[in-house]
């Protein structure tokens, strides 16, 4: 898949550090995420792999180093904020989806607000997403009234509603049931092959093998591997992944 | 109960007429009752509109107030955290019939030459800074009670920290704090009886003047108590039922 889209790179980390009070969470952290590339980013709790996604657009700040997202420079000023956020999508472990707010209603806030959206239009394009992700029929229930795979898949749509051009995954299958897990697995399956740029946290090994055009291997606040999907899995070249590695195996 | 929170629109529909109904048509069935009820029917019924005229007043200020102070208690400026500590610090540890007394004398004192503020402004001025350093609190306890979680998603979505505030972390507070906010609103209906001191004729002045004239406190007492009542349980009906309307998707 890498091959066949346009290799521009959209983000670039240089030299990325993040501590919280005297923990080094990310150590000098590069890397440069290319358009259409998805990334698998796997390691062992602790590892920094999900500070280092919320880095990049900032629910973490970092402490040193840069960040820059589709050209413009990741910093405090809160109109670039601002404006990386429109073009960077989040999903979460727990969903977050708003509580107070309908299905639809999740799904049409952003575009209305950020994108000036017109109501019709926005509801229209939400009820595509809705449909893609399998959940037409509950566009009118609120999100304790779902499962927690069904509240991941509004997730995603909600956040595919604001067009962005990279999605972040941030262990969106963690918190959910075993049950559960395929029919959010199937869902990013399908946005794999669309060709969005996707920077996937995940322990889901399976999913990272089969889908990812790349693997990043996290641990202790640095990437130890950077490597293919079967590089990785056939012949990690450290230790260290070596030994999770056969921790998570277990299952396939 | 059970009704009103099925059919919270009609409830409060219904709480909102009946309210009206009986402070314009009260005096007609008082009219008609022995002195020295009878007579004085006209006296309790504006004595009535006063009192709530001061709660509706107080009420909303009252809310708004606690909204502000609220926020600025968990502002990041420390001089606004320590100015709204000190407003509710000042309020809640000072008796209210000297918070009254103190806006109707003292008040005038400092104004500039020119604004004078009648006996219901004074009152309604005490009152709105008395239920408002209540407020504060229970819009603050609110505001923490909401999810961490629901503000990242609506950052991550692009949403300014004020679409933020107002889509979705005043919405989802308010479902916490209405109920405290509900008893505060009970309080100050029975509250305002304390503007009597500063000549204000509401309800309880009208049943002190009435007595007096009579030599009769049992019936009128009676009669100004189950004024108090009636209005109370309208004002108590009101807000169950817009907190059944605000509780939507919530877990039950």
């Amino acid at each position: 898949m890498g091959s066949e889209a346009a290799l521009r790179p959209i983000i670039e980390a240089r030299a990325v550090g993040k501590r919280f009070g005297s923990f080094q969470a990310l150590r000098e952290v590069s890397a440069t995420f290319l358009e259409g590339q998805v990334t698998a980013i796997v390691g062992p709790s602790g590892s920094g792999k999900s500070t280092f996604l919320r880095t990049l657009n900032r629910l973490e700040a970092h402490d040193s180093g840069e960040i820059v997202i589709d050209g413009i420079v990741l910093s405090d000023d809160i109109r670039n904020l601002n404006a990386i956020r429109r073009e960077v999508g989040m999903v979460f472990q727990s969903f977050n989806l708003f509580s107070h707010l309908t299905v639809l209603r999740n799904l049409t806030l952003a575009p209305m607000r950020v994108r000036r959206m017109a109501k019709a239009a926005a509801e229209e394009k939400a009820m595509n997403l809705l449909e893609r992700v399998g959940l037409k029929t509950q566009a009118s229930k609120y999100p304790v009234q779902l499962s927690g795979g069904q509240q991941q898949r509004v997730a995603i749509a909600r956040a595919l509603a604001m067009d962005p051009k990279v999605l972040l995954f941030d262990e969106p299958t963690s918190a959910l049931d075993p049950e559960m897990v395929n029919e959010v697995l199937a869902v990013m399956r399908e946005l794999a092959y669309s060709g969005i740029t996707m920077l996937v946290v995940t322990h889901e090994m399976g999913f990272a093998r089969e889908v990812a055009d790349r693997v990043i291997f996290f641990d202790e606040g640095v990437i130890l591997e950077d490597t293919t999907p079967e590089g990785f899995f056939s012949n990690p070249g450290h230790e260290r992944a070596k030994s999770f590695l056969s921790q998570v195996r277990h299952g396939f | 109960m059970n009704w009103t929170r099925l059919h919270p629109g009609w409830a409060m529909f219904a709480a909102m007429i009946g309210l009206l109904l009986f402070l314009w048509g009260m005096a007609l069935p008082l009219a008609a009752m022995p002195a020295p009820i009878g007579p004085a029917a006209e006296q309790f019924a504006e004595g009535a509109r006063i009192t709530v005229g001061l709660t509706l007043i107080a009420g909303s200020a009252g809310v708004l107030i606690g909204v502000l102070a609220g926020l600025g208690k968990l502002s990041r400026f420390g001089p606004l955290r320590w100015l709204c500590d000190s407003y509710v610090w000042l309020i809640r540890g000072t008796p209210l019939l000297l918070q009254i007394l103190f806006v109707w004398l003292a008040l005038p004192t400092i104004m500039p030459e020119g604004v004078e503020l009648s006996d219901f402004t004074c009152a309604a001025i005490a009152l709105s800074l008395n239920v408002g350093a209540y407020n504060t609190e229970c819009v603050r306890a609110g505001i923490l009670a909401v999810p961490h979680g629901q503000i990242e998603a609506a950052r991550a979505l692009g949403l300014t920290p004020l679409q933020t505030f107002i889509d979705v972390i005043l919405p989802q507070s308010m479902r916490v704090a209405l109920p405290a906010l509900a008893n505060n609103l009970a309080s100050l209906v029975k509250d305002s009886s304390l503007a009597y001191a500063i000549s204000v004729v509401e309800l309880t002045m009208v049943g002190y003047r009435v007595q007096a004239e009579s030599y009769q406190p049992i019936p009128v007492f009676v009669t100004i108590a189950a004024i108090y009542l009636i209005l109370t349980t309208a004002f108590t009906t009101l807000t169950a039922a817009l907190e059944a309307q605000l509780d939507v998707g919530q877990k039950r």
